[in-house]
């Protein structure tokens, strides 16, 4: 008789079997998302849609980052990206004032670790006339940007992170983007 | 027909319980971490959750250790199923499902995503993450394993486990979202949604019907190997199917506003489910009662067991209202000596099914019998309907549906 039984050797077997199944789902799937391309062209000028009757042009030179869009009904979100720049746009029910949506995202952004609002925040426009607020921030080696709208029975949350140069080279473009968001109402 | 194997003595240590160990140590170190982040950002909304949700736990757990109640499985691995499923398959299912979802945007697109993502990614994750926890507790005790009920009790284990953690995430996760500092109020809501509204018909669920497929592979022997895959594939399948149902955008906005028409929709996707795994334990829980009352039936020995005694012993109602019987008669001792002696009773059902010595069990009923006797209640059986048993059940029932309701009116038919 040896050391290990054939038994122990077949449960040992089972444990690593189930072992390595978990390994999949923890490790194998995530792979398989970084390994296909997350990217997908937008047409230049044309509206996009994030919720029913909320929509936005996006900049020019952005892709639709599909990990980040899940467009909806009534609420919904988008995430473009000009280079390493992150273009978000979140649409949720809210029946707060705008000065209540503003300070909720705020709170959002200050929750992460090391991520720190920057002066105060000041009324923003869009073309379309929803009124906002917008403020800035900062995290290690980042920067960005957020605006809150109020718009009939939604927020509209638009938040904007990079590197300060990809920053300062990208804002103009995505800062008109977001003066082409559009409340329609829900159709 | 093999429906009920004898129950195992405690199996030796299986190098399989040092993997199952480790596992579980490492859901703990990423579970635990998760918590502390909570904890530091949130202190007082993580506190609640946890609080809550624990306490939601305790009917589940109770309800669990009544329907395992003739051959009760050991503590120790009740607990390993259930951290299994709050720290391992947690710990899988959160980058797991997150990707998969991903994984459908890319291959499908973001509308097919925010519409069928949580349906498709979720089940397919959880349901394997958790069954995998069943199979491990056969894989580390599987003479433990000797009915469906007790593939049943295990799976549904792990599905709390599970249940729990997710629920309290989800509940700092809207505390969160809602952008208030230190909230509790969306923790509340949270419970009152998934505990209340979705508790039911969630994750305890699932798991048990898949490990009801695990443990009809285990123990039914007298059947060809493919059919008990089958069978358990069909199980798993079916967790699978329940909770795609649950998840799915089906009847999101068809029925309407209102109280009502949530309560429709919760009822639609959950009911369905619930009782055909209902229906399942029912007739788990028969069988292995049949196989261990079987056992004490032939002694015919009434200082041990009467004929009554052993039809309560068969239904969990039953011992329950033989237990209120005594109390209500003779007293709590007399409800207390009733417990103890149903619990006798059941351990030496298990050791006849065995072959063990039996000796202890004998006395320890013995004994129990001469105390019930000395309190003049004899025989622990139940006794005719009494209003005030059914006043308190109709009581807690009317209880029950007024916090739903008012969850419901709160929720959704505001």
């Amino acid at each position: 008789m040896g050391w290990v039984t054939r038994r122990q050797l077949m449960n040992l077997l089972g444990a690593l079997t189930v072992t390595v199944v978990l390994a999949g789902l923890a490790f194998g799937l995530p792979a398989w998302d970084r390994s296909l391309p997350a990217d997908r062209p937008v047409s230049a000028g044309a509206p996009y849609r994030i919720t029913d009757g909320v929509t936005v042009v996006p900049p020019p030179g952005a892709v639709l980052d599909v990990t980040g869009t899940r467009p909806g009904d009534d609420q919904g979100s988008v995430l473009f990206r000009i280079g390493p720049v992150r273009y978000a746009i979140d649409v949720q029910p809210f029946d707060g004032t705008l000065a209540m949506a503003a300070t909720r995202l705020r709170q959002r952004i200050t929750g992460t670790p090391g991520y720190q609002v920057t002066g105060g925040q000041f009324a923003v426009a869009t073309g379309t006339g929803l009124r906002g607020l917008q403020g800035g921030y900062t995290a290690p080696g980042r920067g960005g940007r957020y605006a809150a709208y109020r718009a009939g029975p939604l927020t509209i949350e638009v938040t904007i992170s990079g590197a300060e140069l990809d920053l300062g080279r990208t804002l103009p473009a995505i800062e008109a983007s977001a003066r082409t968001i559009r409340y329609v109402g829900a159709t | 027909m093999i429906a009920v194997r004898p129950a195992g003595e405690a199996p030796p240590v299986r190098p399989s319980l040092w993997v199952v160990l480790v596992l579980l140590a490492l859901g703990a170190v990423r579970i635990g971490a998760i918590g502390v982040r909570f904890a530091d950002a949130y202190p007082l909304a993580t506190l609640v959750a946890v609080g809550l949700f624990a306490l939601f736990a305790v009917p589940f757990w109770l309800f669990l250790a009544e329907l395992d109640f003739l051959e009760r499985e050991p503590v120790r691995l009740r607990i390993v199923a259930f951290a299994w499923g709050a720290l391992v398959a947690t710990t899988v299912s959160i980058p797991g499902s997150a990707a998969l979802e991903n994984v459908v945007a890319k291959l499908g697109s973001p509308t097919l995503a925010a519409g069928w993502g949580a349906a498709l990614a979720g089940p397919a994750v959880e349901e394997i993450a958790k069954t995998l926890g069943i199979v491990a507790i056969v894989l580390i005790a599987g003479t433990q394993v000797n009915s469906v009920l007790d593939g049943v009790v295990y799976g549904a284990l792990v599905g709390l486990g599970f249940q729990i953690v997710e629920n309290i995430v989800f509940a700092v996760g809207a505390v969160a979202l809602a952008g208030r500092g230190d909230d509790v109020r969306p923790v509340v809501a949270t419970f009152l949604l998934r505990g209340f509204l979705s508790g039911v018909w969630s994750h305890t669920l699932f798991g048990a019907l898949a490990g009801a497929g695990v443990g009809y592979f285990v123990v039914r022997h007298d059947r060809p190997r493919r059919l008990r895959l089958a069978v358990a594939a069909l199980c798993a399948g079916g967790a699978w199917a329940s909770h795609v149902l649950w998840n799915s955008p089906l009847f999101g906005d068809g029925l309407g506003n209102g109280a009502f028409a949530l309560l429709a929709v919760l009822v639609l996707k959950g009911l369905p489910p619930l009782l055909l795994i209902l229906w399942l334990v029912r007739r788990a829980h028969d069988r292995e009662a049949d196989y261990y009352t079987a056992h004490l039936a032939g002694l015919r020995d009434p200082d041990l067991v009467t004929d009554a005694e052993l039809a309560a012993l068969r239904s969990g109602s039953q011992r329950s209202a033989a237990r209120w019987h005594a109390g209500h008669r003779a007293g709590r001792a007399a409800g207390s000596a009733v417990r103890r002696l149903q619990h006798a009773q059941a351990r030496l059902a298990v050791d006849l099914s065995r072959g063990t010595p039996t000796a202890p069990r004998r006395a320890e009923i013995l004994a129990e019998r001469a105390v019930l006797r000395r309190l003049g209640h004899p025989e622990a059986v139940p006794g005719p309907r009494s209003w005030r048993r059914f006043a308190s059940s109709a009581g807690s029932t009317v209880l029950a549906v007024a916090v739903v309701w008012a969850a419901l009116t709160a929720l959704g038919g505001a």
